[in-house]
């Protein structure tokens, strides 16, 4: 398909004359890099708020490391949904024209489900992070407080498992790519 | 004009429309769940009594998750090569958007309304019916969203 390209007239031309398996590897980064962000921004906030709360109170900081570890499960979903879609795709060798539909079928199909995972996990990662930091605090003035609103956290964290289980059922269009044949 | 078999490129707009619902009402719900509980966290040092009744704006907010997952599993199961035309690619966009965007705001009303509600119900606790007159009321919009997406992704 080396003209693929050479012909392109309108938007759909366009969705078209892109390479279906550089779509696949970009919805593989996406989901792994906005997971990681996600966990990441969690760790902060609630990283934050843990160490101001325990200089007066230092017996807070082995129990709300949960909530840390909340956000890392986050990054932890990215990186399940990464490895399984990278190993729906195979190296088609030189694509045939009439693999192509079918191929950009399955592109798009990784592309979107590493969006759907890595934006979800984005958000899920902030809101865990937003609400350990509460937690953080709160427990450090009323330690009867932690696991009532620990709680909470795990429906923040029911979030991130949404997009993993909609992940996987989207990545089952991944299975259109064309088997190897070089 | 290229010859395109529009099958490949349309399987765009309906992934777009599993996605779009999925990832603006986790925005929706994650935010309703983190300004919430906020408001929680504060009420919580002074009136540990009153955590378990100021959780319903969280549980309110995850439910929009679980909007948006409803809506994405379904347009995924219709989402096809074969059989799949610009005109179902688009319908299923369309669907995503309105469940999507619907939940995305619905979860800002709770956060909001969720956050200053448990905070007023902590200092004067007849304000607890009110405040779930309002959440549910926030929630119904959200459930428009989803009502007219399955309309459309059915049709």
């Amino acid at each position: 398909m080396a003209d693929m390209g050479a012909n392109v007239a309108n938007w759909s031309d366009l969705f078209y004359g892109i390479y279906p398996y550089s779509w696949a590897n970009l919805g593989i980064a996406f989901a792994l890099g906005f997971s990681i962000v996600g966990a990441a921004w969690g760790i902060f906030v609630t990283g934050t708020s843990l160490v101001g709360a325990a200089v007066k109170a230092p017996r807070i900081k082995s129990k709300n490391l949960v909530s840390i570890i909340f956000c890392e499960a986050v990054a932890i979903y990215g990186v399940i949904i990464a490895i399984i879609l990278s190993g729906k795709m195979k190296n088609p060798g030189q694509l045939q024209a009439a693999d192509y539909d079918k191929a950009l079928f399955a592109g798009f199909a990784v592309f979107w489900t590493g969006i759907s995972v890595g934006l979800s996990n984005l958000v899920c990662g902030v809101c865990v992070g937003v609400t350990g930091a509460g937690c953080a605090l709160a427990d450090a003035q009323t330690p009867s407080t932690f696991v009532k609103l620990l709680v909470i956290e795990i429906f923040g964290s029911a979030l991130g498992l949404f997009g993993v289980i909609v992940g996987i059922i989207q990545a089952g269009g991944a299975s259109n790519f064309p088997v190897a044949n070089a | 004009m290229a010859a395109v078999v529009a099958t490949g490129a349309d399987a765009f707009f309906g992934y777009f429309g599993v996605s779009a619902a999925l990832v603006f009402a986790n925005v929706g719900a994650a935010y309703g769940t983190a300004r919430s509980g906020i408001g929680i966290g504060a009420i919580s040092i002074l009136k540990p009594e009153l955590i378990m009744r100021s959780i319903v704006p969280v549980v309110m907010a995850g439910i929009l998750g679980i909007y948006g997952m409803i809506v994405s599993v379904i347009l995924c199961q219709k989402i096809t090569y074969d059989n799949y035309s610009r005109y179902t690619g688009i319908s299923h966009l369309t669907a995503g958007l309105c469940c999507g965007l619907s939940s995305l705001a619905s979860g800002y009303a709770i956060g909001i309304v969720g956050d200053y509600g448990v905070r007023a119900n902590s200092q004067q606790p007849r304000i607890f019916v009110g405040m779930i007159l309002m959440l549910i009321f926030a929630e119904a919009i959200g459930l428009y969203g989803l009502i007219v997406s399955l309309i459309l992704s059915s049709s």
